[in-house]
């Protein structure tokens, strides 16, 4: 997937200031940035749910700027929101098919086999009865499940809103894990998070964004030495 | 629910079938009617179900649309000596193609305002109804409709309308059921819970939106042209808002959330006020302190709110360890 | 002809403003549509019946306690249909609000009977301008009910308890942080709500009888006018009340009366179709 130069305000707020990067198949990307740079809005601009002001985005070199989100989820982009966005009334078969009928949905994709749902959720550690209420479920075992929902649609591109937020060590490892799963099945994954060590142990690539712009993009060992990025973070140093 | 064995519910609902198709012999002509008038109201009630109780879009207009579709039939035999059969299948298409219309337009609107919008459109519906002589025969209603009738074999009796009435309920609780349990049906429930993630995962949601209220649309067609044919003259004083209402309480008194709410909600609103005959004076007041009675205390309904009684009482006399937690060690 | 049909327009517009308006802050405070709002309209001119013409309390006074009655009945109201639901889903509370306004009707109609009631005006008589003749009822009416409101407006920009009021409806949780207690905020509301519903409805049943029908309409149309005005928007209640008022008058004498009241719920859905937030409401986005 490429994004090229993406644009969008809010009022006087600028989320998104010609952002552009591009996802491989198989690859981690992270994006990384102080809280408010606009990680979540760039998600919402993939998926769809956000309309954007410039710029455009394609997919296997097809132009998807245009889409209506359904279209793209269609077309292989799955996502996981920062607070899970799971149907509260229903039970888990209804909330899994979900994911099950959009991979059915889908044409056959050569070379992507959709991921098993037991090696899907032994990765996340998840037993459940499928008649139970999706409440019974722990906050963290949610937002795992919403990994696994996502996964099952075989996407082509997955984005993760900070899947590690509100998770235990045991609970990341097993987010780590899912991901793994992704990359095995050939999707090209953008992690949005906060928390540095997984970013850093499993990305490939990363970009940090501040206030809209991309400040740095390479791979991990050159983002964490980069003077632009500590200062973003951390602020400039104060002159002896 | 009671059993998860699934023959186990196979044979329950044989047995409760048999035992309705043997009622007419054992109760009164008078309370053959109550039944029969409780078969269309749960037809509608159905309908609200799918388009409320699955997918979450309240509309306040389904009285109107059970009027439209008696008004079809009520023209289409009296006017144009269509027959029956004919005219139920027309009052399910014009319903529907009118319901499409006002879905088209109204889906636009978010959240409440599709409420709201709704109820714009029962009322001009009924003013509609109430005032269009030439057509609807205004405030003097339309008389002299035939009985239901295919073939040869006419309803001319109380006891025929019982098992027609009962025939049609069983085939669109079974259809209704199948859309619950499939793919639709989920993306209905989606667009309930979280339009967002619906979106999210494909779901188109105006579209399915239209489709939930077409089908909502035509079961309230069959409901109205049933009713014509049940009662043989229709008037506009039966299709006003606060019936929508009526069907909104009896799926919420039974639960949104399964068809076995819309069974138990609409049997017992037309059950009770024959219980409490001697109370009828009070019977509204009832009812009204009754709904939000429910609301306070079982917003989920009785087989919501049973259910959680059900899992309460489970919880206490299995005890301990849940079953829910992520396995340590090995995997 | 034309000038009577405007005054007479202009008094049903403002009644509709008033009950529009106690639904607009009801909404504003708990997200909630009040759909007995008719119901405290119709409760406020049987109370009027019965202190006027059977307890013979001049008009004046009964006024006020009138009031002072329908702003009781609106706390009490409260406890029952809103605050054990203040949690949840919204839905419950709007079913909840149409169960009240069915127990309210009935319970009119058990304490004062079936049959219509006549009550005296507050005024008698017609008031004349050369050429024209206006019923003084009218004119009072449009007095009492704007003297109302603007005390209503100022209550809520100019005082502490306006301000409070205004605090919890933004933010409960927040104004709860901050000390406020909810239950006042939030009962004072629906308090304020019945009394200017009420006190419309006392204006205007001189003009009509008094039954416990009157409410329903009234109730829809003024719901009508919180959409068309703009939801969220006190002044778009009372302008959408006036404008509803508007319609339904003038689309009676000069359309067709019979078909008054589809024209105007017709127009409801139009203006939705068309810009949904209303005149002056403000578009709600998600957030994701």
């Amino acid at each position: 997937m490429v994004l090229d130069k993406l644009c969008k305000r809010f009022g006087g707020v600028v989320a998104a200031d010609e952002v552009s990067f591009s996802l491989v198949p198989g690859k981690v990307h992270g994006l990384i940035g102080p809280n408010g740079s606009g990680k979540t809005t760039l998600l919402n601009l993939i998926s769809g749910v956000t309309d954007m002001d410039a710029g455009s985005i394609t997919l296997d070199g097809e132009i998807v700027t245009n889409l209506p989100n359904y279209t793209r989820a269609r077309r292989g982009v799955a996502r996981t929101f920062q607070h899970p966005r799971l149907l509260r009334r229903c039970d888990i078969q209804a909330n899994l098919f979900l994911g099950i009928d959009l991979a059915n949905r889908k044409k056959r994709l050569p070379g992507h086999s959709a991921p098993k749902l037991e090696e899907l959720l032994e990765a996340a550690a998840l037993q459940f009865d499928l008649d139970d209420s999706i409440t019974t479920l722990s906050y963290g075992q949610q937002k795992l499940f919403e990994i696994v929902r996502a996964l099952l649609t075989n996407p082509k591109v997955l984005l993760l809103d900070e899947p590690a937020a509100g998770l235990n060590t045991k609970e990341m490892e097993r987010v780590d894990a899912l991901i793994a799963i992704a990359v095995k099945n050939n999707a090209a994954v953008l992690l949005v998070e906060h928390s540095m060590d997984l970013i850093m142990n499993i990305c490939d690539t990363i970009t940090v964004l501040n206030f809209g712009r991309k400040i740095a993009e390479g791979v991990p060992a050159e983002i964490q030495s980069n003077d632009a990025v500590i200062e973003a973070y951390l602020g400039r140093g104060r002159s002896a | 629910m009671i059993t998860k064995n699934k023959s186990t519910r196979i044979i329950l609902l044989i047995v409760a079938l048999a035992l309705a198709a043997l009622l007419p012999y054992a109760t009164s002509n008078y309370m053959l009617r109550v039944l029969n008038m409780m078969f269309i109201n749960y037809i509608c009630v159905l309908s609200m179900f799918v388009i409320f109780g699955m997918t979450g879009q309240m509309s306040f207009a389904q009285a109107g649309y059970w009027g439209l579709g008696a008004y079809i039939t009520a023209i289409l035999t009296t006017k144009f000596h269509v027959a029956p059969l004919l005219a139920l299948v027309g009052s399910a298409l014009g319903t529907a193609v009118f319901v499409l219309l006002v879905g088209l337009a109204l889906f636009r609107l978010h959240g409440h305002y599709f409420g709201f919008a709704s109820i714009g459109v029962v009322m001009t519906m009924n003013g509609i109804f109430q005032n269009w002589t030439p057509v609807t025969g205004g405030a003097n209603g339309m008389g002299n409709i035939p009985q239901f009738g295919i073939g040869g074999w006419e309803c001319n009796s109380d006891m025929s309308y019982f098992y027609l009435l009962l025939f049609v309920v069983v085939a669109i609780s079974l259809i209704t059921e199948l859309i619950h349990r499939s793919s639709l049906g989920r993306s209905f429930m989606a667009i309930r819970d979280n339009e967002i993630a619906a979106k999210c995962m494909g779901v188109n949601s105006y579209f399915t939106k239209n489709v939930a209220y077409v089908i909502s649309g035509i079961y309230c067609g069959i409901a109205g042209s049933l009713f014509a044919f049940l009662s043989s003259y229709i008037s506009a004083t039966s299709f006003i808002f606060p019936q929508s209402v009526m069907y909104l309480v009896m799926l919420m008194l039974g639960g949104y959330n399964s068809i076995a709410g819309p069974i138990i909600g609409t049997t017992l609103l037309a059950l009770l006020p024959e219980w409490f005959r001697p109370l009828q004076e009070y019977i509204l007041l009832v009812y009204g302190l009754g709904v939000i009675l429910l609301m306070v205390v079982m917003p989920d309904g009785l087989i919501g709110g049973g259910k959680k009684i059900y899992e309460h009482i489970c919880k206490r006399s299995g005890g301990g360890t849940g079953k829910n937690q992520t396995s340590n060690g090995v995997g | 002809m034309a000038l009577q049909m405007l005054i007479t327009s202009l008094a049903m517009g403002i009644v509709y403003g008033m009950v529009a308006m106690g639904m607009v802050l009801i909404w504003r405070a708990v997200g909630v549509i009040n759909f007995a709002q008719g119901e405290f309209l119709m409760v406020g001119a049987f109370v009027s019946y019965t202190l006027a013409e059977q307890l013979g309390i001049p008009m004046s006074i009964a006024l006020v306690a009138c009031a002072v009655i329908m702003g009781i009945v609106g706390v009490i109201f409260h406890f029952i249909t809103y605050w054990p639901l203040r949690k949840s889903w919204d839905i419950t509370v709007i079913i909840s609000t149409i169960g009240a306004s069915i127990a309210l009707k009935e319970a009119a109609t058990l304490i004062w009977g079936p049959a219509p009631l006549s009550i005296d005006p507050l005024v008698d008589g017609v008031a004349r301008f050369s050429t024209v003749s206006i019923e003084w009822q009218f004119i009072v009416t449009i007095g009492v009910s704007a003297v109302l409101m603007a005390g209503i407006f100022y209550l809520l920009e100019r005082t502490y308890l306006g301000h409070i009021l205004q605090a919890t409806a933004q933010d409960q949780y927040a104004a709860a942080l901050i000390g406020i207690p909810v239950v006042v905020a939030t009962g004072m509301t629906f308090a304020i709500s019945a009394l200017i519903a009420g006190v419309g409805g006392m204006l205007l049943a001189p003009v009509f009888f008094v039954t416990s029908t009157m409410g329903g309409i009234t109730g829809l149309k003024a719901f009508a006018a919180v959409v068309i005005g703009g939801f969220g928007s006190v002044q778009g209640a009372i302008i959408g009340g006036l404008i509803v008022g508007m319609v339904d008058t003038f689309s009676g004498a000069y359309v067709s009366s019979t078909y008054r009241d589809a024209i105007v719920f017709m127009f409801l859905v139009v203006v939705l179709v068309i810009r949904p937030q209303g005149i002056f409401g403000e578009k709600i986005a998600e957030k994701v």
